[in-house]
């Protein structure tokens, strides 16, 4: 972003950059800049938190309002948010296999939809419990055939994405505020899906397949890999 | 919250010793009244409509995100695994906050809310997007945009 902010200063726009992370924004030196202390994917707070993502968007305007000088990096101060220790998946998940937890998870995702008045689950183009069986069948010798319109490999890759929207969205179908670290902890830790996914990056990673070992890297984070949890 | 120095190894190292390319100071641009701002928002989360092609990682392209289209049509096709995307599915202005925007506009704060905001694939060099910024640049120009506010995730 901070690159960006070069090219359009440039070209005669005023930029204001929100920045996660301040070693960067301090190296690339775009004309002004807001360092914020949210975790990354988070650049205006917490979801729902109006009056904060208020305050970052009129603190990050109120920079045009500096004189003119060098390149300005402000720090934006907010407080923690504490976890959600009352914070359950709203239903039963005690099942044989991937795509029984599927259907279980798809009353709590649908609740959750209504509750949220949308989706972002369907960037693979997949239905959620297709998403599942795709994943799952990938790179069995009986695999699902891939629709037309995206090669596989990117459609294994982005029903990943949707496996995940759709039991973190579920997660939330009777409200709450559960921590992005409350939700991960209990998708890797205690799902048969977050366990597919793990085995599926370990076979993609052994893989002799280039597209599939170029995806493996990206599925899993570092520290719910078999291979960090074996301190390998 | 997860500030970079609270995310675990590996990732922290691999974010925070980034590459970054060296830029010139460049002159600021000399804003006008906060009445006369026409603000756009301009993402580097890999934002699609529902339907269209995802992103693919290190992408030099961007797609324009009509501010009216419905939050349930605005899909993230950044799928890296360095940032949290719960906030996002729960809540767009997590990461485009446009109606915080046009908030601000009906508060007579700006002077308007852009119409069409923008999103780039993040991890990409910027470098590698020059041309297609300064495309987004010129489009923003001709659609009475000033500023821009560069949202990351």
């Amino acid at each position: 972003m901070s690159g960006l902010a070069h090219y359009f200063e440039d070209a005669g726009l005023a930029t204001v950059v929100v920045a996660l992370v301040r070693e960067h924004v301090v190296s690339m030196r775009p004309p002004r800049a807001l360092w914020v202390p949210f975790e990354l994917g988070r650049p205006f707070g917490p979801p729902g938190e109006v009056g904060l993502q208020l305050r970052v968007l009129r603190t990050t305007l109120a920079l045009l309002e500096r004189p003119p000088g060098g390149p300005l990096v402000e720090d934006f101060v907010a407080q923690d948010f504490a976890p959600d220790d009352g914070w359950r998946f709203p239903a039963e998940l005690d099942c044989g296999s991937v795509l029984a937890e599927a259907a279980a998870v798809m009353p709590a995702w649908q609740l959750a939809r209504e509750r949220l008045g949308k989706t972002t689950v369907g960037i693979s183009g997949l239905g959620p419990e297709t998403a599942v069986e795709f994943v799952a069948r990938y790179l069995s010798p009986d695999p699902l055939p891939n629709p037309k319109g995206m090669a596989a490999v990117a459609r294994v890759r982005f029903a990943i994405d949707d496996i995940k929207a759709f039991y973190l969205e579920a997660a939330l179908a009777q409200g709450g505020h559960p921590s992005s670290q409350q939700l991960r902890d209990w998708f890797w830790s205690e799902t048969l899906a977050g366990n597919m996914i793990r085995e599926f990056q370990d076979r993609a990673l052994a893989s002799a397949d280039a597209n599939l070992n170029r995806i493996a890297g990206s599925l899993v984070p570092a520290e719910r890999t078999f291979g960090y949890l074996r301190g390998n | 919250m997860v500030r970079l120095a609270d995310i675990p190894e590996p990732e922290r190292s691999v974010i925070a010793e980034l590459n970054c390319p060296v830029y010139a100071d460049t002159p600021p641009v000399t804003p006008g009244a906060a009445a006369e701002r026409h603000v756009a928002i301009v993402s580097s989360a890999g934002f699609i409509l529902r339907g269209e092609r995802p992103m693919l990682a290190n992408e030099t392209g961007y797609r324009a995100i009509p501010a009216s289209a419905p939050d349930g049509d605005v899909l993230c096709s950044h799928v890296s695994t360095n940032f949290d995307r719960s906030g996002f599915q729960q809540d767009l202005n997590v990461m485009l906050p446009r109606d915080r925007l046009r908030e601000l506009e009906q508060q007579g704060e700006i002077g308007k809310a852009a119409d069409t905001h923008y999103a780039f694939m993040g991890a990409t060099s910027p470098e590698k997007m020059e041309d297609k910024a300064r495309e987004v640049g010129r489009s923003m120009l001709a659609l009475g945009v000033n500023t821009v506010v560069l949202a990351p995730v």
